[in-house]
């Protein structure tokens, strides 16, 4: 297997994240598509394991910790802005997000 | 079949898995989408023999990530009418476009391949305080997320 088909998986993955983060209206949305860029992340990783393993694993681990503090941190923001504002559209809090 | 011809399948279906959560209405069939991308994506280092990391991402990411995901779309189902901003996926595209014809050029096999159980025996050791961190960190951040939902002080 060529590197490249493996690192070109990963950003067709990374950029579908991103357009779906930029068209998102809806902050559990906005989430999704932000785990789907670890997911991207984490094949581009894949080709590390030829040069060093242990490092790579080390990145896995780094990677896998980032994407759950940010699944910790969107959540309870979905939670307290669903707490306030009865509904979870990113208008809501493009304007008065400070009151929280 | 080989292992290069299912990273490649996997490599497939996961980027067609990606474009579902980009189709998709609702949320909740969404975060599915997005647990078949990330099983996928396992897939593709299990086609390796890298068990570790396959049970690493099956366990945490495809087990509490994608499950916890499905749990907030589920509670906080939309269906919003949507679609992708063309202007910023025409961009994207463009950008893809350039970077693809610059990794065409890498020819560099990939050749994994080793006693994995071995390799991963030095990390424990090597990487403790890295780990420390990791894990000091996470509850923190555990600790930050309770006190700012419960509004509680800890």
């Amino acid at each position: 297997m060529n590197i490249s088909a493996i690192i070109l998986t990963s950003l067709a993955i990374i950029f579908i994240a991103y357009v779906e983060a930029i068209s998102a209206k809806n902050l559990v949305r906005l989430l999704i598509s932000l785990e789907l860029m670890f997911a991207g992340v984490l094949v581009a990783i894949l080709p590390l394991f030829s040069v060093d393993p242990a490092m790579a694993f080390i990145f896995v681990i780094l990677t896998l910790f980032v994407s759950c503090s940010e699944l910790l941190i969107l959540i309870t923001s979905i939670i307290l802005i669903g707490k306030q504002k009865r509904r979870t559209d990113v208008d809501t809090i493009s304007v008065g997000g400070d009151s929280l | 079949m080989s292992g290069d011809v299912i990273v490649l399948l996997a490599g497939i279906l996961a980027i067609l898995g990606a474009t579902g959560v980009l189709f998709t209405r609702d949320n909740f069939y969404a975060a599915l989408y997005l647990c078949l991308t990330m099983i996928f994506v396992s897939s593709m280092y299990a086609a390796y023999n890298i068990q570790q990391v396959v049970v690493l991402l099956t366990l945490i990411f495809v087990g509490v990530v994608g499950a916890v995901t499905i749990v907030v779309a589920a509670t906080y189902e939309t269906r919003l009418p949507r679609e992708p901003n063309k202007v910023w996926a025409a961009f994207t595209a463009l950008v893809f476009i350039i970077v693809a014809s610059a990794y065409y050029s890498i020819t560099t096999e990939l050749k994994i391949s080793g006693d994995f159980a071995k390799e991963f025996a030095t990390v424990p050791t090597e990487y403790f305080l890295v780990l420390v961190v990791l894990f000091t960190l996470m509850i923190l951040i555990v600790l930050s997320a309770i006190k700012l939902v419960k509004r509680v002080e800890l």
